[in-house]
């Protein structure tokens, strides 16, 4: 490891460190505008330069682009360096607009921070400034390019590391542009990056545009809730308004980056129709007021029907501490323990894989990038986990192999295989896969004995022997390989298939290797906390039909969203005889609540999460709640009426709110959350000792053994050639359900479409873009069709967007006849 | 839209490239060819062809000299601005040439005839100063020189471009 003295400074550092990194670990910032920690040097602004006075280098020198050597002794402040820097800083100012009292980029522009560090003060060339036309670049984001200074991080970023090839340099010398080919929406779903990486601000954030500076702000090292990945922000709240999310560097999971879902769906925390009073039966009413009546009555059932009678219903939306509670005080008062999942399957699949996770097998999104094949099975890393998508994007740039085994239309920025399968086929290839390597390494363990050929697992299609055959090879192959699998539309047992080839992969090249995505943010904990086998939402509404459950208490969760039968649910609920709601969304269930008790979002009261990985993360509150002082004020003055109360301030974190329901008094001041967690499990005890925005994994040393001959819910692929299987999904946008209340996400997201193999569209005479009907006993669905080539025959992918009234299509899997599908006249 | 028979031309030459992106050019040098410029749809046509974003081509076609993404004349004149042109009397080429013609660098006369548009290099620093017209090369150019090449193009004399 090469030694060298930076500023008198002696610092030790790995081979290949560049000298302004090798500074950086002293605390020594080098200025700079091109060099980029995840991008790395380009050697373009020219702002790094330093004096390299002995070792192999002499004189000035760019720092981002020369490596640490022995021997080496740098100068950050020698006067030639300095002067240099000055003279850069200086150039680049020389066409920037003053335009700083405007600019959404000042406080928190590294041009202006090294504008003042490099010494520039007094403007001494008279000429007339460079300009440049906008363009426009979508919802998101606001394109000013006359503040450019040509550092080419966007299109490095845009390009290279994120891999889309609709931005970027144009024209040349002092004209460069940077910008798309003509006006319109950014394809990059991670163009919102653009924003944290232009160095001044070119690029700012349409949604959080002339709202506040950022030493106004409220920030917060925050946690992404939007899919199971758990990445880490930094989030910005002001006048009691989250205004402002933006990326957060964590080693070990998201690295430097987040998607725009992650980005932009913060609006639903600023709803002007979000519950913000209590009510009873239609009333307002305060929320202690709320909490009596919901605890009597639920009581009052209780007793009259038996505690049985009463019901919970969370979802993986809740956070750690409200599961906890939920499980505290189901079990505490005989109620029945909180159904999360609203399928049966999803639950299944979710505790198989936890159960089946270790600290031996766990791979960290960081982890990922480095590995040199990666076989991902039933996921559409873009659309379920999209930060996986960047993740398994620079495997592939350091040469990773890698194969996605999925039935959609997959579309990546990488270049991969596509087994375009159906569902049911995905576990027997995965078996055969396992069987293959297996059967190979006995070979090779025992050589000269007799080779044992794999049966074939299952009656799977001739053209896919080559295809596994090659999987092994390359399994075989790689140092590092790394198995990615999705919990959504995969069968019942394909996690623990998968879970097996990772086992074995584990014995063979001896390091971790099995990477899940979960259905969502808290998916893990909710199985952590489960009652084991759970009940599902579909359970639960059954036994309101037949009588059993009288009493409903629905804890930040939509049943409405995915419930198949919309009228059926309805019904149910007007059975009962208390239907209480506690969310923080204007759901249809809060609109049909007895009671409702309004709870804070994550922002206003902070939580813990476990990502899919197991890793629990908490983080505090971004502000302390109440309605937005622009609601309250109308936009004008806030109230001149002095008060010691926060409108909107009475509410509490859900787990609070459930605690005085359940009867405990003083919840406020009395009970440690962390006690309750604890408690409840084992694993969350150093809940207590782990500070905020740090993070552990809660995963056992060893995971579960292979479950013995468990096959529920496994169909092979139908037999009948006259149907297509329904492939419900999850979209990029349109399909999560937070982020589908943020207008800006609304207004950016396009039409939802249903996809089929080419090949099954012909005899029906559907073309890409046509109108098609899909008939069904509920009525019909008129859609959009999108028609591939690059995905499984036998399928219809349908996502469960929220302008497609999908939950009409009943249980999945469903199959649908031909019959049942047409062309619609619609155009 | 070019002809069918261009278009399946460049699609062959496309797929026989080792990378298509190594015919971007040539592809664009077609297309302009048939057009007299790169319009916006003639760049789209051209990405199809190649395999690429029209952004990606776009990056190009801006940055390369003998792309054009607006119209020119029918003679497009360069004259060099390297060091040694310069040095040698590049600035009263350009001084001549631009009250000859009444327009200044990067517009076009208005008859349609000339285009006026400085370049660095052509090589031709041995016979320097120099300009480069469509695809014939003028060196050790004079006032004179200038003028009689320029009446000569302009009176439809045997086009410079067509040797």
């Amino acid at each position: 490891m090469p030694r060298l003295v930076i500023d008198d400074l002696q610092i030790e550092v790995p081979e290949g460190t560049k000298v302004i990194e090798a500074a950086e670990r002293l605390g020594i910032m080098i200025p700079r505008f091109c060099y980029h920690k995840a991008l790395g040097s380009a050697g373009a602004c020219r702002m790094c330069a330093v004096k390299f006075i002995h070792g192999p280098f002499k004189g000035l020198q760019m720092s981002c682009m020369i490596d640490a050597q022995d021997g080496m002794v740098v100068s950050t402040t020698d006067e030639e360096a300095v002067a240099f820097r000055r003279q850069v800083i200086e150039w680049l100012m020389m066409n920037h607009p003053h335009d700083c009292p405007v600019c959404d980029e000042g406080g928190q522009c590294l041009l202006q921070d090294e504008t003042v560090s490099g010494g520039h003060g007094l403007r001494r060339y008279p000429g007339r400034k460079r300009t440049y036309h906008d363009q426009y670049l979508g919802e998101f984001i606001a394109h000013e390019m006359n503040r450019c200074i040509h550092c080419y991080r966007c299109s490095r970023f845009y390009q290279d590391f994120a891999g889309y090839r609709d931005l970027g340099p144009m024209q040349i010398a002092n004209r460069v542009y940077f910008g798309r080919f003509r006006d319109g929406p950014l394809e990059s779903p991670f163009a919102g990056n653009l924003v944290d990486i232009c160095p001044t601000g070119v690029y700012t954030d349409r949604s959080s545009r002339y709202k506040a500076r950022r030493w106004d702000l409220q920030r917060v090292p925050f946690l992404c809730i939007h899919c199971s990945l758990g990445c880490s922000t930094v989030a910005s709240a002001r006048y009691r308004e989250v205004v402002r999310i933006e990326a957060r560097f964590n080693e070990s999971v998201n690295g430097h980056f987040i998607c725009d879902r992650g980005r932009f769906a913060y609006p639903y925390a600023n709803l002007a129709d979000r519950p913000r009073r209590a009510r009873v039966d239609g009333e307002d009413a305060s929320l202690a007021e709320a909490v009596r009546a919901a605890s009597g009555r639920l009581d009052q059932i209780s007793m009259n029907a038996g505690p049985d009678a009463v019901a919970l219903v969370a979802s993986d939306r809740c956070s750690l501490e409200t599961l906890a509670v939920l499980k505290r005080i189901s079990r505490e008062k005989g109620w029945r323990h909180p159904a999360v999942f609203p399928r049966p399957d999803l639950e299944h699949k979710t505790r198989r894989a936890v159960s089946r996770l270790d600290r031996r097998l766990a791979v960290s999104m960081r982890e990922l990038e480095s590995a040199d094949f990666i076989l991902a099975v039933g996921i559409d890393p873009v659309h379920e986990a999209p930060m996986l998508a960047l993740a398994l994007r620079q495997a592939f740039r350091e040469d990773a192999g890698i194969v996605v085994m999925d039935p959609r239309p997959v579309s990546a920025p990488f270049d991969f295989d596509h087994v375009a399968i159906a569902p049911a086929e995905i576990g027997g290839c995965l078996s055969r896969i396992t069987e293959a390597l297996s059967a190979l390494q006995a070979d090779s363990a025992a050589q000269g004995k007799e080779t044992r050929r794999p049966e074939a697992a299952g009656p799977l299609r001739a053209d896919l022997d080559s295809r596994i055959a090659g999987i092994v090879e390359r399994l075989r192959g790689s140092r590092n390989p790394v198995i990615v699998c999705g919990t959504d539309i995969v069968r019942d047992s394909t996690p623990d298939r998968a879970a097996d080839l990772a086992r074995l992969l584990l014995q063979l090249k001896a390091r971790p290797c099995l990477f899940f995505v979960l259905p969502g943010p808290n998916s893990f904990g909710a199985v952590l906390l489960a009652e084991s086998p759970g009940r599902s939402f579909s359970d639960v509404v059954q036994d309101i039909e037949q009588g059993k459950v009288k009493a409903l208490l629905v804890v930040e969760s939509d049943p409405f969203k995915n419930f198949p039968d919309r009228e059926r649910l309805e019904r149910a609920l007007d059975r009962l005889d208390l239907l209480a709601a506690m969310d923080y969304l204007p759901t249809s269930v809060v609109g049909r609540a007895h009671i409702v008790l309004p709870t804070c979002t994550v922002f206003e009261c902070g939580g813990s999460f476990i990502n899919q990985e197991g890793r629990v993360q908490r983080v505090e509150p971004v502000h302390e709640g109440g309605i937005p002082v622009h609601q309250v004020s109308g936009g004008g003055h806030p109230p001149r009426v002095f008060s010691h109360e926060v409108p909107g301030g009475e509410i509490e974190a859900a787990w609070r709110t459930a605690l005085e329901v359940a009867g405990y008094t003083n919840a406020r001041d009395n009970l440690s959350i962390l006690k309750i967690m604890a408690e409840e499990h084992p694993g969350f005890a150093r809940c207590r000792d782990i500070p905020t925005s740090r993070s552990f994994r809660v995963l056992p040393d060893a995971g579960d053994r292979p479950p013995v001959c468990e096959e529920t819910g496994d169909r092979a692929a139908p037999e009948a050639a006259d149907t297509l299987e329904v492939v419900l999904v999850d979209r990029f946008f349109g399909t999560e359900e937070l982020s589908g209340y943020s207008p800006v996400i609304q207004n950016a997201d396009s039409e939802p479409l249903v996809f089929l193999h080419v090949r099954d569209a012909e005899p029906l005479g559907i073309a890409h873009s046509d109108w098609i009907s899909i008939a069904l006993e509920g009525g019909g669905l008129e859609v959009r069709a999108g028609v591939s080539a690059q995905m499984a025959e036998g399928v219809l992918v349908i996502p469960r967007h929220r302008l497609l009234e999908w939950q009409k299509l009943g249980p999945v899997p469903a199959q649908i006849p031909f019959g049942r599908i047409s062309r619609a006249g619609k155009e | 839209m070019i002809p069918e028979a261009l278009k399946r031309e460049l699609l062959e030459r496309t797929a026989r490239a080792e990378h298509p992106r190594e015919m971007a050019v040539d592809v664009m040098y077609a297309l302009q060819g048939y057009y007299g410029y790169m319009s916006d749809e003639a760049m789209e046509e051209a990405a199809e062809i190649v395999g690429m974003t029209p952004l990606e081509l776009e990056e190009l076609a801006t940055f390369y000299d003998f792309i054009y993404r607006r119209p020119v004349g029918r003679y497009v004149i360069r004259v060099c601005d390297s060091a040694v042109c310069w040095m040698e009397g590049y600035q009263s080429v350009v001084d001549h040439l631009t009250s000859r013609l009444g327009i200044g660098l990067g517009d076009t006369t208005a008859d349609g005839l000339f285009s006026l548009i400085p370049v660095c290099c052509i090589g031709y620093c041995d016979r320097a100063p120099a300009m480069l017209i469509n695809r014939k090369v003028y060196g050790e150019l004079t006032p004179e020189k200038i003028d009689r090449i320029l009446q000569k193009l302009a009176t439809g004399k045997p086009a410079a471009g067509e040797e």
